[in-house]
């Protein structure tokens, strides 16, 4: 029975209850002759919720560990000889997975009866072409322990999921008569059922936590496990970024960390001046037409995905500046270039710091422009003697935050910088960032279990750290300012 | 209002220092000023009375010219400051604004120290060649402001930082820091409390040897106390203009007999 | 100073030197600020149009009109059952095409001299025998009949008349020759070979590196729009469930205090860090598939939320109390208040909010990375809930994937597919905007 009609089923249980319970309620009360506590409806809805939540949410708990658990026993069949050289146990296991995809594909259309299944022998059948014919292509010959493997994990499969159908179905069924017998017309239904939804929001407000508990957990158990096998020193210390496919690689977070910060500085040195002249003129000179034009098109610079940003880089900005600039004056060869990542990313920036700076001085009180228009000042004298000293707290909370978008900002990078990790101060040469490199370490092809690809959890765990110090500094900065003016 | 102290006040025969003719003031549709004829006299205390939203601080406005910084507001008419029309296109409200100074219904300092806030005006305007001379000027200002001695140990200090009356005291140094010849005050002391605003009432008194002091104000009592000359709007309206103490004892005008004896405001 | 008061100044009609300059101060800060802002408005239209300049090719394709007879000897040598027409290969149809291509090009007189039939045959896509095979398959009765195919023309051809590939370029490429690209210009005057609009671009999957020709983004939307199914799912009702929690029910302690200062860094953490997390919790620990919309989707969601939790929040907020009260007045529950007043009032400002955060879900691109997502994945995930854990590409995903192959054609499509994404965001946009607008009530 597949996952979608379970669902469905779970929720015609719950409404079958809802109705049933709706009834009983009221035939009840009919019956002693007494009023009902609550609305009839809530009877319903409680005998609803009963059998639907808890089923739903043992489901999507199923769902998660299954693999996990069932995984493991199969893995008990690989040994050590099993594994090609070159290879890993993960690759090994999933072609595990793949065969007993296959497997239970061949069941699916009744070519494999359970018989078949257990007599099969890797060593004896025809298993690449019998799979071939379910549409599953498997590398080469299949080694015994692979198969059993397979076949344990298909069996456990298909048992895990006998299990979990019968008790998802068992958990609405229950819920639902657990709630349906508890009606009575005295039964405080309404409140039952405010409580089990209470119960849920306060669930769902949670997420936030689980989230930030889940990254902050996954990136320090990898790191913790990066640093058991690469020197902790190297990584902090070392001005060299060479990773090898073979062992022996130099992981230094200097070069990417300067490449990061190189490129953010462009990128703020274009977006707040930029960004903070243009707020100040869409707030204080523009005339209502240009307003109603301008901040809008300035807005949808910031609702364009950062693809569109990297593309950009990649085709226009990056060969325009290679071949307008670079190049005749003999700078660099490169079109992925720091200034390029750094300009298209601060293009990326303006909306952000111009819309933050809005807010900023608007939240200077009208009483403090009265004040210097009545002494003669001029607005421009006005804006940048009293209005931006004003708002200044304000506006170094809006870069920090501009700041930290940059540091953390991939895809501009990952099309725009280039992958070179360089110590260097020409702005034309191609660099490369942290989160360049997560994304390449661990899209690679490297073991998943080697320093190499670990290394992308330790630049994480950097990076959070980082965007996360700025963003609460900046957030600081910008609540006392707002307090200020409060 | 028996602490009107007003019959026995002599009243100088100054020049007319400011001159409205005929002003009218509109915000979008509503016609908020309906053709005031003024004469502002020089080293005068008036002061403007009526009721909420009768134009008196409208009118205040216009004679800096800060109505130009709402962008729905329209004046026509004649406002002369010796004899020049300040809303004549050759006038730049920054050059008027320097002549005819301001002072705020609720204290605004700057975000700035002490110092910084008084030197604003005569910084922007040039008016000192050297940090000697600028010392000069924001000493003299505090001076005159009656407050040269509660700042003189803090000038570094945060302007935010005083008390309120200290505040508007603070902003009235500011504004004649520019030396302007006609100082507007709108309600400055409806944001003090009593001891502060007697502070601020008796400054304005002496502010009266330089400066034309043009001062908007809700209590009757307060224009008995400060001003030679009162001005009494409604709706609108200039109702009755002269001499303070003809005013409060002898209305010409029914309306301002209403008002002085409490049936309308 | 009373007597520096009236020397000092002068006339007012005339502005003294010092108020010139500070004039001309003014006119020039008051020019910065302009330029800021056509400098902002310019760097989107020069934006915009790069990527749409490049883009607006994708959608047109060279394509060769044949006529060509399906023969049952060749197409059908042991019958028309399926399984016997299933057993014909693709190089059996491609040595029907080319035959075709050079009876066409005799029939209409094009010279083609100095040029074996392999050149000829490899103008036509590699894809084009293993289309007429589809052709057949799925319509056996087509069977010795004579239809009009259109087959598309190499990459490379393509990209001649696109003006992506020169004689120059020719000249050094392996590909594809010069003389090649002559001959499609005469077929082009004769009429044969023409640009026509492919509506494959946005339902074929996408192809190998060597065929950009048919290269589309039929599995890419699929898998972006199961992804928008999933964040739609989740995050609306647990946002909105977090929402009215944190906003009407919760007391002010220090869990409650814990969760907003979460939601408002979660807002800030970089996209590439919920990738991360994707990776370490969704695939590693909780073994779910690679490059599945599921895990994309549930990466989206957790992205999502404190964009839709804010929004909603501000959208309860503006509900004034008094709503609350009048219902708490006659009666109502707290509960019964919110579900029943506030939800309804607040709706057009949590749909708005939704959307955004859902035009924000579909352009993300980094985390998909990580979770593999950027496979070369060519086969159509199943319907949902079960293509949910089927490998998908997703929009912006196949994007970058373009981006990083060898033959600029796919540059081309890239520009192409962010045009079709664009659309996307712009529409979902514009519901938003449209819903603001029209339910949008002052209290």
């Amino acid at each position: 029975m597949s996952v979608g009609i379970l669902i469905l089923i779970v929720l015609c249980i719950g409404i079958a209850g809802f109705v049933l319970g709706r009834q009983r309620a009221l035939s009840r009360a009919a019956a002693e002759g007494r009023r009902l506590h609550s609305l009839p409806s809530y009877y319903g809805q409680s005998v609803l919720l009963f059998a639907t939540v808890p089923a739903l949410l043992l489901l999507g708990g199923w769902l998660l560990v299954q693999p996990m658990a069932i995984e493991g026993r199969a893995a008990a069949h690989i040994t050590q000889a099993d594994i090609p050289e070159g290879s890993s146990h993960d690759l090994v296991m999933a072609d595990v997975r793949r065969i007993a995809g296959g497997l239970a594909a061949l069941k699916a259309q009744g070519n494999l009866s359970d018989d078949d299944l257990a007599r099969m022998r890797a060593d004896l059948t025809d298993i690449r072409g019998r799979l071939a014919s379910a549409g599953i292509a498997v590398g080469d010959t299949v080694k015994p322990n692979v198969f059993e493997a397979a076949k344990a994990l298909a069996a456990a499969q298909t048992l895990s999921h006998m299990l979990m159908t019968v008790a998802v179905l068992a958990a609405s069924a229950i819920g639902a008569a657990i709630a349906f017998l508890r009606i009575r017309p005295e039964a405080r239904a309404r409140n039952v059922v405010e409580q089990f939804i209470l119960a849920l929001l306060i669930g769902s407000s949670m997420v936030a936590i689980l989230t930030t508990a889940g990254i902050v957990l996954s990136l320090l158990f990898e790191t913790i496990h990066f640093f058991q096998i690469y020197p902790a020193r190297e990584f902090f210390l070392s001005l060299t970024w060479n990773p090898q496919f073979r062992g022996g690689s130099e992981l230094g977070i200097w070069p990417l960390l300067w490449g990061t910060l190189y490129i953010s500085f462009i990128a703020l040195l274009v977006s707040v001046p930029i960004g903070l002249l243009a707020a100040i003129y869409l707030s204080e000179y523009a005339g209502k037409k240009l307003r109603a034009f301008a901040k809008p098109a300035i807005e949808i610079l910031a609702g364009i995905p950062t693809i569109v940003y990297g593309l950009f880089a990649l085709i226009t900005v990056g060969p325009m500046l290679r071949d307008w600039i670079a190049q005749p004056m003999g700078f660099g060869e490169s079109s992925s270039s720091v200034l390029t990542a750094g300009l298209v990313m601060g293009i990326m920036l303006i909306p952000f710091v111009s819309s933050l700076s809005d807010d900023i001085i608007n939240a200077v009180p009208q009483a403090m422009r009265d004040g210097s228009y009545g002494l003669g000042a001029n607005q421009s004298e006005t804006i940048r003697q009293v209005i931006l000293p004003a708002a200044l707290p304000g506006v170094v909370g809006a870069v920090l935050l501009a700041a930290s978008r940059a540091i953390g900002e991939t895809m501009i990078v990952v099309m725009g910088a280039g992958a070179a990790a360089r110590l260097n101060l020409n702005p034309f040469e191609a660099m490369t960032t942290i989160t360049v490199k997560i994304v390449s370490q661990l899209t690679g092809d490297t073991e998943f279990a080697s320093p190499e690809t670990l290394v992308a959890f330790a630049l994480g765990l950097t990076l959070f750290v980082f965007t996360l110090g700025l963003n609460v500094l900046a957030l600081y900065i910008v609540r006392k300012y707002r307090e200020q003016y409060e | 209002m028996n602490d009107m102290r007003i019959v026995e006040r002599t009243v100088d025969a100054n020049k007319a220092k400011m001159t409205a003719r005929g002003v009218q003031v509109y915000y979008g549709a509503t016609h908020a000023l309906k053709d005031v004829s003024v004469d502002i006299l020089d080293n005068t205390v008036t002061a403007f009375i009526g009721p909420s939203g009768c134009g008196k601080s409208t009118f205040l406005r216009c004679l800096n010219r800060m109505n130009d910084t709402v962008a729905i507001a329209r004046v026509t008419g004649e406002i002369r400051l010796d004899g020049e029309d300040i809303y004549d296109k050759r006038v730049d409200p920054v050059q008027l604004r320097a002549r005819v100074g301001m002072v705020f219904q609720k204290p605004n300092p700057f975000p700035k120290s002490i110092y910084d806030n008084v030197a604003y005006g005569p910084r922007i305007h040039g008016l000192a060649r050297t940090k000697a001379e600028l010392d000069q000027i924001v000493e003299t200002s505090l001076r005159k402001a009656a407050i040269w001695n509660e700042v003189k140990d803090r000038l570094a200090a945060p302007g935010t930082g005083l008390s309120g009356g200290q505040q508007q005291r603070l902003c009235i140094a500011r504004a004649i820091a520019t030396s302007p010849e006609v100082l507007l005050m709108d309600e400055p002391c409806s944001a003090l409390d009593p001891i502060a605003t007697a502070q601020v009432e008796e400054l304005i008194d002496e502010l009266r040897s330089q400066f034309s002091v043009v001062i908007v104000t809700h209590s009757m009592q307060q224009a008995a106390r400060v001003s030679q000359r009162t001005a009494f709007f409604h709706l609108g309206n200039l109702v009755e203009y002269g001499e303070t103490g003809q005013i409060f004892t002898n209305p010409k005008d029914p309306r301002t007999e209403s008002y002085i004896t409490g049936r309308i405001g | 100073m009373t007597d520096a008061t009236a020397s000092v100044h002068g006339s007012l009609f005339q502005a003294d030197a010092r108020t010139r300059r500070r004039r001309a101060a003014e006119t020039r800060f008051r020019a910065y600020g302009l330029g800021a802002v056509i400098l902002s408005v310019l760097a989107l239209v020069f934006l915009l149009s790069s990527v749409l300049g490049n883009g607006t090719g994708a959608f047109r394709q060279s394509v060769i009109r044949l006529e060509i007879t399906l023969d049952p000897a060749i197409v059908a040598p042991k019958g028309t059952d399926p399984e016997a027409l299933a057993k014909v290969t693709t190089i059996g149809y491609g040595r029907l095409l080319d035959q075709e291509v050079i009876a066409e090009l005799t029939a209409k007189g094009i010279d083609t001299a100095g040029m074996s039939a392999k050149d000829i045959s490899a103008m036509l896509s590699k894809e084009a025998a293993a289309d007429l095979r589809r052709m057949v398959l799925a319509d056996p009765s087509l069977i010795g009949q004579t239809i009009t195919f259109d087959a598309f023309a190499n990459g490379r051809i393509d990209g001649y008349f696109k003006g992506r590939v020169t004689m120059e370029s020719a000249a050094l490429d392996s590909n594809v020759s010069p003389a090649q690209l002559l001959l499609a210009e005469r077929m082009r005057d004769a009429g044969l070979l023409r640009l026509a609009f492919n509506p494959g671009f946005l339902t074929a999957p996408d192809a190998s590196e060597l065929r950009p020709e048919v290269a589309g983004l039929g599995v890419a939307i699929l898998g972006s729009a199961y992804m928008m199914m999933i964040v739609l799912v989740l995050a609306l009702p647990l946002g909105v469930a977090a929402s009215i929690y944190l906003e009407e029910f919760a007391p002010k302690n220090k869990l409650t205090d814990l969760i907003e200062v979460n939601i408002s860094n979660l807002a800030a953490v970089p996209s590439i860090v919920f990738g991360i997390l994707g990776l370490a919790i969704f695939i590693n620990f909780a073994g779910l598939p690679q490059s599945a919309p599921i895990v994309g989707g549930l990466v989206l969601t957790l992205m999502t939320l404190p964009t839709i939790i804010i929004s909603t929040r501000a959208a309860l907020k503006a509900v004034p109390p008094s709503i609350r009260d009048a219902a708490l007045g006659v009666g109502a529950s707290k509960m019964q208040a919110i579900f029943h007043h506030v939800l309804p009032l607040a709706m057009p400002g949590i749909l708005t909010g939704t959307i955004i955060g859902l035009a924000q879900a579909l352009g993300e691109t980094a985390p998909l990375l990580l979770i593999g997502m950027v496979a070369f994945v060519r086969d159509f995930p199943a319907a949902p809930p079960e293509g949910f854990f089927d490998p998908a590409s997703a929009l912006p995903v196949q994007v970058y994937n373009w981006t990083t192959r060898a033959d600029p054609a796919f540059m081309e499509r890239a520009s192409g597919a962010i045009i079709v994404l664009l659309v996307f965001l712009v529409a979902m946009n514009a519901v938003a905007i449209v819903l603001r607008r029209r339910f949008e009530r002052r209290w």
